[in-house]
């Protein structure tokens, strides 16, 4: 009996002793985490629109967050677009419908770090959208500008790889010719799908014109050698710029021994930026029609 | 001094006559499964070198107080707080370098190599000793992670460190993921080829 | 026992899952609704519509559920001959993975009739216990459990004794470590934890399934017993439970998966003491003894299961 007591009282203390550890150690890698996944971030971002290895990024470049959401209540389904009204003054929520009309639009008080919280931002929609509606979070753009001009768009977007999701992330000009490709996650096997993370696969994407990504294809074949010197960033730059001129109406050259993970990067691709240019422009008739003073 | 030799032995023991990749063939997974690159070998390793020695250091220092019925789930735990701990560190400042490594920085906790030490060594040997044999043992894991790596990262991608140093890859194959077993396996043969060969020449002699 | 009305009340829950969706949608206009191509959808009807209505395009529309707003272009509608199919042919290839809500206008008289079109729930299922299993079978395409796996492999009856034991362990331990993970560790943000609670888990299923063992079947356990102490120190065992907190699996998934990573454990044992036992008659170098040849053929095996992935059923 004694002995049972004294390993029950062992074994607690030894417990409490490894949770402080762990407690402890969690509180301080928590806030570091966040911060270094936040600078990842920024980093991919600023990687994808050609500011390179900290290259100086001007002042005037802006970072915009639009939130979409699907609002669905009754029998009725709508989409939700959370859009910045600039200068800390919060948020539009503009509620459209499945066929582009306007239902509702109002302001939100959010503020602009606030929103980077889902649980905050999720609540804060649900009461936009009005009781008996439920919201579910369907993605997030940024949207970058120049002195005020939009230059950018940076779309996120997960698919279906050979194995498991591919994560990725796109920035496309504002006539959505792709800017360059960042793939974020994924799962594919080493030496063979995992080559989509290089820059001979990825690079062929940049300068890709929307009509072209429309009817996009995948050969099988191997990469011209003078191409591949140039994705690969062996040349200079305008030569690489030339190259890519020839190149940017031909198909995407598949990865040796992994057709399927490429070609389910370039429907991806293609699906995340054709789903974009329609709601972008249905938001921007919206948003013009309305005068709507949002940031970009 | 006797004492620096002794620790200098512990070491080396750790990282030659019982490494426990190649010798003990123990915690086979990721020699086999992330051993692709150099760097996954150093990392890897650096955690389990964490793991090992703060693990042999915990219950050395408490071994006496550790009830004997409760010697395995003791060891369980301390094993699983560690890796907590380096878990949560890597996750929080090497983001890349901790995806690269996936659900094995996680798996330490199960590996064989560091309860058979605490069992064998750690439950007995005085703090000093012990430190040193954990140390050993986890420079034995990183360095049989990091030769794997070398082996595969230049033969199959003619790099090292990520740095291109053949300008041409000699053999897509290492790098494929079923690989790892035939580099695994014929490094095995080949240091038992040494072996016999070694002894092959000393009894000649 | 406890753990027996535990199952029992696993499997009614599945069963009435099941069932039940399949029952509504019994009953109305709708009796069946599949992708029966990459830009088809075909769905049957209870009774004969006319025709003129039924191969309008206009009438339908189609979305991805996830994606209410883009609405997928129809190429044409066919009606079957007995006027109790309807065909639809889209222009680009669908993505069958995602549930497809389709809305019709006026068939059969009624104003507005939805339905949704997705693979069955018990093919995905199915899914992934393939894919646990075959696909990315944890010893050879994962590379857990390699210590035990070359421990044990070298008998048939050693290989499946182990591979039974582990299975069990496994199943049993997955559905707990998804309870405590959805219903204590999510919702009080102690992810952190997940380490010393599975491996906790784990343990705790060890020891009671071998207490279980001891008293219910003597016999059994000692055939099996012996193996039980080898499961606590395996990765497999610990990557299951830390695999489905990843993908936010749900318990019927929690289960085909664990099911699958054992039967894969069991049917890797196997297929190497197999070969295990060829190899002691084989005349081997002496430098390729033991270890070397053992990885040698484990990596012909991982080869060979290359060849399964990417393969779909369903």
């Amino acid at each position: 009996m004694k002995n049972i007591i004294t390993i029950v009282i062992r074994l607690t203390v030894s417990c409490l002793l490894a949770a402080s550890i762990m407690g402890l150690c969690f509180i301080f890698t928590s806030n570091a985490k966040k911060h270094n996944e936040h600078v990842q971030e920024q980093r991919v971002i600023y990687d994808l629109l050609g500011y390179k290895n900290g290259a100086k990024i001007p002042d005037s470049l802006a970072l915009h967050e639009v939130y979409r959401y699907v609002i669905s209540g009754g029998d009725r389904q709508s989409i939700g677009y959370l859009v910045p009204q600039g200068h800390g003054k919060g948020f539009f929520f503009v509620n459209i419908d499945l066929n582009g009309g306007l239902l509702a639009s109002k302001t939100v008080a959010l503020g602009d770090t606030e929103a980077l919280d889902p649980k905050t931002r999720d609540k804060a929609i649900e009461q936009a959208a009005g009781p008996g509606y439920t919201v579910k979070f369907a993605d997030q753009t940024i949207v970058v500008t120049n002195n005020g001009k939009r230059i950018a768009y940076l779309l996120g977007g997960k698919f279906q790889g050979f194995k498991t999701f591919v994560n990725v992330m796109l920035a496309v000009d504002p006539e959505f010719t792709i800017l360059g490709l960042a793939v974020l996650e994924h799962e594919e096997d080493p030496g063979l799908g995992a080559e989509i993370v290089q820059d001979y696969f990825k690079n062929q994407f940049k300068g890709k014109a929307f009509e072209a990504l429309k009817t996009i294809e995948v050969v099988k074949a191997p990469i011209p050698t003078e191409y591949l010197e140039a994705l690969n960033g062996r040349v200079s730059e305008e030569a690489s710029g030339k190259l890519r001129e020839q190149y940017k109406d031909k198909a995407i050259y598949a990865l040796t021994g992994a057709t399927i993970s490429s070609k389910a990067v370039a429907e991806g691709v293609k699906g995340i930026v054709t789903k974009f240019a329609y709601r972008l422009n249905v938001l921007d008739k919206i948003l013009q029609e309305q005068q709507l003073a949002v940031s970009f | 001094m006797a004492n620096d030799k002794s620790s200098m032995q512990l070491i080396t023991r750790g990282i030659l006559s019982e490494n426990p990749i190649f010798k003990l063939a123990l915690s086979m997974c990721p020699a086999v499964g992330i051993s692709t690159t150099v760097m996954n070998g150093f990392m890897l390793g650096i955690a389990v070198l964490f793991v090992q020695v703060f693990s042999s250091v915990t219950i050395s220092t408490f071994k006496n107080v550790i009830h004997p019925r409760i010697r395995i789930p003791t060891y369980t735990l301390t094993i699983a707080t560690w890796v907590t701990v380096i878990d949560l560190v890597l996750a929080a400042y090497l983001p890349e370098a901790y995806a690269k490594m996936g659900i094995f920085v996680k798996l330490i906790v199960a590996f064989a190599i560091i309860t058979m030490r605490l069992e064998m060594f750690a439950c007995k040997e005085p703090v000093k000793d012990s430190f040193w044999d954990g140390l050993g043992m986890g420079l034995g894991f990183m360095i049989g992670m990091m030769v794997i790596g070398f082996v595969r990262e230049l033969l199959g991608s003619g790099a090292i460190f990520g740095f291109d140093v053949l300008g041409f890859k000699p053999l897509l194959f290492f790098i494929l993921p079923s690989a790892g077993f035939f580099v695994v396996g014929l490094m095995m043969a080949f240091f038992n080829w040494i072996e016999v060969y070694y002894k092959r020449s000393k009894g000649l002699k | 026992m406890m753990m027996l009305v535990k199952i029992r009340y696993i499997v009614l829950a599945a069963l009435f899952f099941v069932v039940a969706p399949l029952a509504a949608q019994a009953e109305g206009l709708i009796v069946d609704q599949t992708f029966s191509g990459k830009k088809e959808i075909t769905v049957k009807l209870s009774g004969a519509v006319d025709r003129k209505v039924a191969e309008n395009v206009g009438n339908y529309t189609v979305f991805e559920e996830a994606d209410p707003d883009i609405i997928l272009a129809l190429g044409s509608a066919t009606l079957g001959h007995d006027s109790k199919s309807v065909t639809l042919q889209f222009k680009a290839p669908l993505n069958t993975a995602k549930t497809h809500v389709v809305t019709a206008q006026g068939l059969a008289g009624i104003d507005k009739t939805t339905f949704k079109v997705s693979k069955s729930y018990l093919g995905y299922l199915f899914g992934i216990f393939i894919s646990a299993l075959l696909i990315n079978n944890f010893v050879f395409t994962k590379y857990l459990g390699l210590c035990v796996f070359f421990g044990t492999s070298k008998k048939k009856s050693t290989a499946k004794g182990m591979g039974v034991v582990f299975t069990v362990v496994m199943v049993v331990s997955a559905l707990m470590s998804w309870f405590f993970f959805n219903f204590i560790l999510t919702p009080f943000n102690l992810n952190f934890l997940q380490i010393v609670v599975f491996i906790g888990l784990v343990s705790l299923t060890v020891q009671a399934v071998d207490t279980v063992l001891r008293k219910v079947n003597p016999i059994l356990f000692n055939s099996f017993g012996v193996y039980l102490v080898l499961v606590i120190a395996n990765c497999v065992i610990i990557a299951v439970p830390l695999i489905l907190a990843n993908n936010n699996y749900n318990i019927f998934e929690t289960f085909m998966l664990a099911l699958g990573a054992g039967g894969g454990f069991l049917l890797a044992l196997y297929l190497m003491s197999s070969v295990s036992e060829r190899l002691q008659l084989a005349k081997i170098p002496p430098t390729f003894k033991g270890l070397p040849i053992a990885f040698i053929v484990a990596g012909q095996f991982a080869m060979a299961f290359l060849g399964f992935s990417g393969l779909q059923l369903f």
